[in-house]
């Protein structure tokens, strides 16, 4: 049984009783009084049990962003229903306004709407919807939680995808495409035009000149349906925080620009995620990456142990033999590289080529050069050993022929993406 | 944004044994400790002095009366001083008698009762009495002032006549014009009925005031009348429930069961909101892990050990090569210190037995911290100054 606020104010009513005619009997009488209202009140509550509840299916939003769950309540027969209803969501789910009063009578229904404020990636789960029955005198109420099942998928917020429409205007002068007459670039031979002013004159073909009554250049399409394997580590050192945002968050982001920006260019895109197991793999076909992309990158969560390169290695071959570009997503930390992924890398360079995409943490720099303190001196030499030892761990890299792209967390996208440029400009793919 | 991770077998720290109770509630046991010890020194300190109740004839305080009880046994006069309804039913209360009543505040009905049956052919006195006694004696309420002047008797009466009173606090009580001490249109000395006076000006049976003006006389002629004077010291203990005269016949009758009322209504108010719509929601928590924290254990470990030397020697390699790569030196320079410091002084004209000394060192290291922490701040400047020429 619950009591309301009314029953305090109504036991408090009685002082006029008691003031007119004093004497304990006059309070117990009173309290008597309200017991038996009460009593009777929460009898003629209907039971919570009677409201049926419908969620509407999982949304899926980005994080950050607001989505709204519906929560359908109809009430088949009994006495009109008046009542709260509290939908529970896991608190990073953001589920504020989420307490509906409801009054409906038999055979109604209502739509019952809680906005949502996904702060957290994932799938945010439903708690429980807690249904409050107050009797028709509104001093008791009869009050149920009960499992309504419902889920929202908060998405990695792909927060690079403002550098995506300059990336795509690059691609599209590499792809002739553009209005810009620029000499289309790539190694695959295209077609022949008319020069413009503007056009690169080593490009004129002057054989077909000769043949014309103007001049014509050659045009070069761009390397096309090339494969990109984007390889998301998913172990301890992806759970490191830079300036308070997982490296793995970090990593998302860039997966995704060089996805979409790979998608426009017309190459195919794998994706693989794992750390001493897969996690995720997905093989995207369609014009449309980022979505399914975000769905995959949605529950992955790092774990607190050592990336198994073997196996993911082993994952990659088995998307095919055809040379790929293998994007790692992976911090350059030196021991993890140099025991795990350094044992597998020679074989993996002979097929396909790689670059290792890292998140830098601009703290480790700072840390060097701050000298004040006999700590922050300790420190120093602390930091520019572990610097010492990254740059060691690059050079070996870079001498198995892996490109480096180790930058901030929130230039590491926009990085990623123009040395894919680069590299398709130069046909490398 | 928050990230969930995985880490079975992390506890929150090892858990304590009973061994470190004591330790725990030390705080608890040191205050309670002096807590018992406070009470037990206020206890024997004032152990001393039994009776502190102001006007008490064995009270020797400021405010007691032990000097004026002293001297009235000195005059040859009986003073017998009773405590409790029992005592006083064991004295003899006869028509020599006079019966001084202090503490009135803690006379009850049944004393007051005992009191008026057994003392009726004694004079009594009621020394201050308290709000509602006089009433229980049949008597009229006095008024209290609070005035330092000297009040002199201006009566015929001759057992008063000329003596005059000051004490800190007046209570007058109605009585005829012609009365002793009459002040504020009553008289200090209340004759109630023949047998009954109330003394409005109990102050002066004080030990600090007796001695002012004819206090101490009029006290003498007022309670040495008969050869057997009883001080009464009534004990609150003698009251039983219904007995009590204070505050609650003043009060109105509703009170008690409003409060009982209002008792009830906070009662139904905590059970109204204790209830929550639902129960609380968890969220499961990341574990957060700084990318930076393991590079600060390394350097904390350094700190830990005093080596030196060794960090010394990472801050010069790092310098060696930062000059090198902004001298645009070849990369195998790096490789070869010496050749290296040649290099950089040829490069750039500091002198090479300072870059010697800084960026060589003499192969021990800094002998103190101080040692360590200029050097490093010596390398950081010799690096800003190649940087920038």
């Amino acid at each position: 049984m619950i009591l309301t606020g009314r029953v305090p104010l109504l036991l408090l009513a009685g002082l006029v009783p008691v003031v007119l005619r004093p004497g304990l009997s006059t309070t117990w009488l009173w309290v008597l009084i309200v017991l038996v209202l009460v009593i009777v009140d929460w009898w003629l509550a209907p039971a919570p049990g009677g409201l049926e509840l419908e969620r509407s299916p999982a949304v899926r939003v980005r994080v950050g962003e607001p989505a709204l769950t519906t929560l359908t309540a109809s009430y088949p027969r009994g006495r009109p229903f008046r009542g709260i209803v509290r939908d529970a969501w896991q608190p990073t789910a953001g589920a504020v306004a989420n307490r509906h009063q409801v009054a409906v009578a038999a055979g109604e229904r209502r739509r019952l709407a809680t906005q949502l404020l996904p702060v957290r990636r994932g799938d945010l789960q439903a708690v429980g919807v807690t249904v409050r029955s107050h009797g028709p005198l509104g001093l008791a109420a009869r009050q149920r939680t009960r499992q309504v099942p419902g889920s929202v998928r908060a998405l990695p917020p792909f927060e690079s995808r403002k550098h995506l429409p300059s990336r795509l205007a690059r691609l599209r002068e590499l792809d002739g495409r553009s209005a810009v007459r620029v000499r289309g670039q790539g190694t695959e031979f295209d077609s022949l035009r008319e020069y413009v002013r503007g056009d690169d004159v080593r490009s004129i073909d002057w054989r077909a000149s000769a043949r014309n009554r103007s001049v014509v250049v050659r045009t070069w399409q761009p390397d096309r349906d090339r494969r990109v394997v984007l390889v998301l580590d998913t172990s301890r050192t992806s759970a490191g925080r830079v300036a308070d945002v997982p490296r793995l968050d970090s990593a998302m982001d860039a997966a995704l620009l060089l996805a979409a920006l790979a998608a426009r260019a017309g190459d195919r895109i794998d994706f693989l995620a794992g750390d001493r197991r897969v996690r995720t793999r997905l093989r995207l076909t369609g014009p449309d990456v980022v979505s399914p992309l975000q769905d995959a990158m949605s529950g992955l969560v790092p774990i607190i142990a050592e990336a198994d390169w073997s196996v993911l290695a082993g994952a990659l071959a088995g998307f095919g033999r055809q040379r790929a570009l293998v994007v790692l997503l992976t911090p350059l930390e030196p021991s993890a590289i140099e025991e795990g992924l350094l044992p597998v890398l020679p074989t993996l360079a002979r097929h396909h080529r790689i670059i290792l995409a890292s998140v830098k943490d601009p703290a480790l720099e700072q840390m060097a050069s701050t000298r004040e303190t006999l700590d922050d001196v300790y420190g120093a030499a602390a930091a520019e050993q572990v610097l010492a030892q990254r740059r060691r761990t690059a050079a070996i890299l870079t001498a198995l022929g892996i490109d480096i792209v180790d930058t901030d967390a929130e230039r590491l996208a926009p990085a990623l993406a123009d040395h894919y440029l680069m590299l398709k400009a130069r046909g490398l793919l | 944004m928050t990230t969930t991770i995985a880490a079975p077998g992390l506890t929150t720290g090892p858990t304590r044994t009973d061994q470190g109770w004591l330790r725990r509630h030390r705080a608890v046991l040191l205050i309670s400790s002096g807590l018992v010890a406070a009470t037990v020194l206020t206890a024997v300190s004032t152990g001393s002095g039994r009776y502190t109740d102001p006007l008490d004839p064995a009270n020797a305080n400021p405010d007691g009366a032990r000097a004026i009880a002293k001297v009235l046994g000195h005059q040859g006069i009986d003073v017998q001083v009773v405590r409790s309804a029992k005592e006083l039913a064991g004295a003899t209360t006869d028509l020599g008698t006079t019966v001084v009543v202090t503490s009135t505040g803690s006379l009850g009905r049944g004393t007051i009762q005992q009191l008026r049956d057994q003392a009726s052919d004694a004079l009594v006195v009621l020394v201050d009495p308290d709000v509602g006694i006089p009433t229980l004696f049949d008597a009229q309420e006095g008024i209290r002032t609070r005035r330092s002047t000297s009040i002199t008797a201006h009566c015929n009466d001759p057992l008063f006549d000329g003596l005059t009173l000051k004490v800190d606090q007046y209570t007058s009580y109605p009585s005829p014009s012609n009365t002793c001490f009459a002040h504020a249109g009553g008289s200090v000395l209340g004759q109630a009925q023949p047998l009954l006076v109330m003394l409005g000006a109990g102050g002066l049976l004080a030990n600090d005031q007796i001695a002012r003006a004819d206090n101490a006389a009029f006290a003498l002629r007022l309670l040495g009348q008969h050869n057997h004077l009883v001080w009464y010291v009534p004990d609150a203990a003698d009251n039983s429930a219904h007995d009590s005269v204070g505050i609650s016949s003043i009060l109105p009758r509703w009170l008690k069961p409003g409060l009982w009322l209002l008792g009830i209504c906070v009662l139904a108010l905590m059970i109204a909101r204790g209830r929550r719509l639902g129960a609380l929601v968890t969220e499961p928590l990341p574990v957060v892990v700084t990318a930076i924290e393991t590079t600060r254990s390394r350097g904390r470990l350094y700190r830990k050990v005093n080596d030196r030397a060794y960090a010394a020697d990472a801050l010069r390699r790092a310098a060696r090569r930062r000059l090198a790569v902004d001298l645009n030196l070849p990369r195998s320079a790096v490789n070869d210190p010496q050749a290296l410091v040649t290099d950089i002084a040829a490069a750039t004209g500091i002198d090479s037995t300072r870059l010697r000394g800084l960026l060589l060192g003499d192969g021990v290291g800094p002998r103190t911290d101080k040692d360590l922490t200029d050097l490093a701040n010596a390398l950081a400047d010799l690096t800003r100054e190649v940087r920038r020429p």
